[in-house]
Formats: structure tokens, C-alpha cells, sequence
């Protein structure tokens, strides 16, 4: 066999370098096209929702420990002021569950006022995910700021429901929020709903922009290893893998209207 | 010689400016289109659920036969759908995401058919497969309407059992 030239071999490399790198950029883009989530428009007001389950392989027949990530938030189509949300309602897909069963809480007494380091320390214990949290202020006389926080998920308890409350702190300007999700029976496919209602006492300035929150807890209690978040993937054993209706953001405005998305996902079985 | 000419020209015009003013009246706007298609995808939506219903614990089941005759119906809506919103004439200003998004839902209604017959088939795993791409299409055929506010005609994966 001819072995080919030098060059040749130079400009084989080369190609296949460049195929390469192609077929990367391909990828990278797919991947940043999977980034942005599921969104839907109502008017001007766009609502963005993404998320995954991890790991994606699970058993069929029994719940093993997950961790849930959510991302979603609300943009307007023109950049102009987004909307006041009253209300943020998440379902959650009824193959997966929360399990709060001694596991340490965290009263909101405890969050008011605290930065991130006060907030872990007084209640790490409780401690079920972490996330970030974006918001436009609308001041009057003043252009509109974002700010950005950090976010941390206790568990906790809000008038005999269970609950998840977030800590949302940022350094700059100083800002701390508490917000309560009970936690409910969901309906439908959503066998469980994260619910807050925003106080009015947050004022009309700032406006709900984003939000990206994970959450995974795995704990023990009476000598048994146990997970805040568990799920399964119940497919026929001829199926190697399932689809199901993963989660759904909706998001009530003040004066009334409504917006949300919902998101399917898959999983393996293992 | 020259008032033949000068009829022929005038006669263009006519033509020209008849079919100038019928284009226009027939192009509909964003909203009127939109208003057009909602009308034909929601009566097929309610349909796709109807038939749909009982999917999900039927392939649970094992009951493969019985899935396939419930996607075979979704299908055939599903082409109804498209049949029916193509020939609705488009805004001109939107004709090329349109396109885009006839191209997807052409792709939607492939993978449906594939489904089907590989669940008749009883090729469960290529039925699992051809779900997933469904579903992929069904989504970026969302983004590419994205602006226009569809409800009933955009996918949603929950109208599927």
C-alpha cells in the first residue's frame, strides 16, 4: 500500500480538524438552542421554563434520590417593564416526590434580615438546594436595575404546610427576600405544586426576571439514608425509556391575567 | 399601429393593477391569521385528546396494539390539521418562519406515522425514539411562532396522552 504524502497527511489532519470542530459548533449551538428551555408568549410577555432531572437513569419500580433543576423566568418581547407577579406556582411530575420526614426546618423568623453566610449558618441543617434569583427594580424617577442574588432552599413549614423557603440575598444594593413555597398536592400530571404568593409588602417595585434553582438534599434519619427529592421512571419493561410532563411554571400578574409554560422531559430506566 | 400599442399597454396595466389590489385584499394580517388557524387547530385538539385518552396506560399495560390504533387516529388528525392550515393564505411579512414552521410540523406528522407503524410493528424502542424526535420538533416549531401567540396550534406534549 502507497503510503500517501506528507502533505497530504497534513491536509487529512487539517480537514478532519476542521470537521471537527464543525461538527462542535453544531453541537455547542444545539445545546445553547436546549438552554433557553420551552417558552411561550402571550402578548408581549414571554415565560421561559427549563429543567432536568439528575440522574437521568432510573429505576422503574422504585424512587431512588434525584436532584431537580429548574430555570424559568419572565422576559418582555420589547425589552419594556415587565409586570408585577402576585403569584408563582411550579408543578412538579407525580413520579417524583418529597420527602420532608426528619429532616430539620427553618423558620422564616430566622432568614429576615440574614446575608448568605448568617442564612447557612443559622440553618444549614435545613438546607435542600441553592439557585439564583433575578430582579428588575422599578424605582420611581430612576432607570430600572437588576438585581442579582443568591439563592438558598430550606425546609421549612408555613401555616401547617410544608414548605420551601428560599433566601434570596445580594450584596449590592443590600437586598434580602423570604419567600415561602408550600408545598401542595399538584393536579393532573403534577403530582406535587410549589406555591408562593409574593407580599405585597415586597412593594410594586420589584418585578420577578428570573429564577434557576436546584434541589437536592440527601439526609439521614433513624439510621436510614433518605433524599428530600426522589423519583422513578415507571416504563413497561419493554421500553428502555419514558417521556412525561416535567414541570409547569405559571405566574400570576397583578390585575389578574396569567402566564405559564410547561416542559417534557424524559428519563432511562434502569 | 400606435393606438394598438397603447391598448396593450393599458390593457397590462389593468392586469397589472387588478392583481395588485386582489393581493392585497387577500393578504391577512398577523392577527387575522392567527384567528384563521386557531379556528382549525382547536375543534383537532379536542379530537387528539379524545383519542389520545388512555394512551399512556395502554403502552404501561403492555396493550401495544390498542396505543398504535389511538396514534394511527392522532395521525390522521394531526395530517387533517395540516392539510387544512396550508392553504390559509400567510401574512407576507411572515411567509419565511411560516415556512419554517410548516417544515416542523411536516416533520411532526413523519415521526407520528413512524410511530405509529413501529408500535403496529411492535418495535417498541424505534417507537420511543421517533417520540422523542416528535416531541424535539414539537418544540422547535414553538419557538419559530413564537411571537404570534398561537395557543391551540402550538405543541404541546400533554395532548398526547
Amino acid at each position: 500500500m502507497r503510503r500517501a504524502p506528507c502533505s497530504e497527511r497534513v491536509g487529512r489532519v487539517a480537514l478532519s480538524a476542521l470537521a471537527l470542530s464543525v461538527a462542535l459548533g453544531v453541537l455547542a449551538a444545539a445545546l445553547a438552542g436546549l438552554a433557553q428551555g420551552e417558552r411561550n408568549q402571550r402578548g408581549n410577555l414571554i415565560v421561559s421554563l427549563d429543567g432536568r432531572l439528575s440522574p437521568l437513569k432510573l429505576p422503574r419500580d422504585r424512587q431512588a434520590p434525584v436532584s431537580v433543576r429548574l430555570e424559568g423566568g419572565l422576559t418582555t418581547a420589547d425589552g419594556t417593564t415587565l409586570p408585577r407577579v402576585t403569584r408563582v406556582a411550579i408543578g412538579l411530575p407525580a413520579q417524583a416526590a418529597i420527602a420532608t420526614r426528619g429532616l430539620p426546618t427553618c423558620s422564616q423568623r430566622r432568614l429576615r434580615n440574614a446575608t448568605h453566610a448568617e442564612a447557612l449558618s443559622a440553618c444549614r441543617r435545613a438546607l435542600v438546594g441553592h439557585g439564583r434569583l433575578e430582579s428588575d427594580v422599578l424605582l420611581p424617577n430612576q432607570p430600572s436595575f437588576a438585581i442579582r442574588s443568591r439563592l438558598l432552599a430550606f425546609n421549612g413549614r408555613v401555616g401547617g404546610d410544608r414548605a420551601v423557603i428560599l433566601h434570596a440575598f445580594a450584596a449590592d444594593p443590600p437586598t434580602v427576600v423570604v419567600l415561602p413555597f408550600r408545598i401542595r398536592p399538584g393536579s393532573g400530571r403534577f403530582g406535587t405544586a410549589l406555591v408562593a404568593d409574593l407580599s405585597p409588602a415586597l412593594g410594586p417595585w420589584p418585578r420577578f426576571a428570573h429564577f434557576e434553582v436546584t434541589l437536592s438534599r440527601r439526609y439521614s434519619y433513624r439510621g436510614r439514608s433518605r433524599s428530600y427529592v426522589s423519583a422513578s421512571c415507571p416504563v413497561p419493561p419493554r421500553f428502555s425509556a419514558g417521556f412525561f410532563s416535567f414541570a409547569r411554571a405559571s405566574f400570576t400578574l397583578a390585575g389578574g391575567g396569567r402566564i405559564g409554560t410547561g416542559i417534557a422531559r424524559s428519563c432511562r430506566a434502569r | 399601429m400606435r393606438l394598438r400599442r397603447w391598448s396593450i399597454v393599458a390593457t397590462l396595466l389593468a392586469t397589472l393593477l387588478l392583481a395588485t389590489g386582489a393581493g392585497a385584499a387577500e393578504a391577512p394580517t398577523r392577527a387575522d391569521y392567527v384567528t384563521r388557524l386557531e379556528a382549525i387547530c382547536k375543534p383537532d385538539n379536542e379530537a387528539t385528546q379524545r383519542v389520545m385518552k388512555g394512551a399512556r396506560s395502554d403502552i404501561q399495560a403492555e396493550r401495544i396494539a390498542l396505543a398504535a390504533s389511538k396514534f394511527a387516529r392522532a395521525t390522521a388528525i394531526f395530517t387533517g390539521t395540516v392539510r387544512a392550515m396550508t392553504p390559509v393564505p400567510r401574512p407576507p411579512a411572515d411567509t419565511t418562519k411560516l415556512g419554517k414552521w410548516f417544515g416542523y410540523l411536516g416533520e411532526q406528522e413523519g415521526y407520528l406515522k413512524g410511530v405509529t407503524a413501529q408500535l403496529r410493528a411492535d418495535r417498541t424502542i424505534k417507537a420511543q425514539r421517533l417520540i422523542a424526535r416528535f416531541i424535539h420538533s414539537g418544540n422547535l416549531a414553538n419557538s419559530v411562532i413564537l411571537p404570534f401567540g398561537f395557543d391551540a396550534c402550538e405543541f404541546k406534549f400533554s395532548r398526547y396522552g
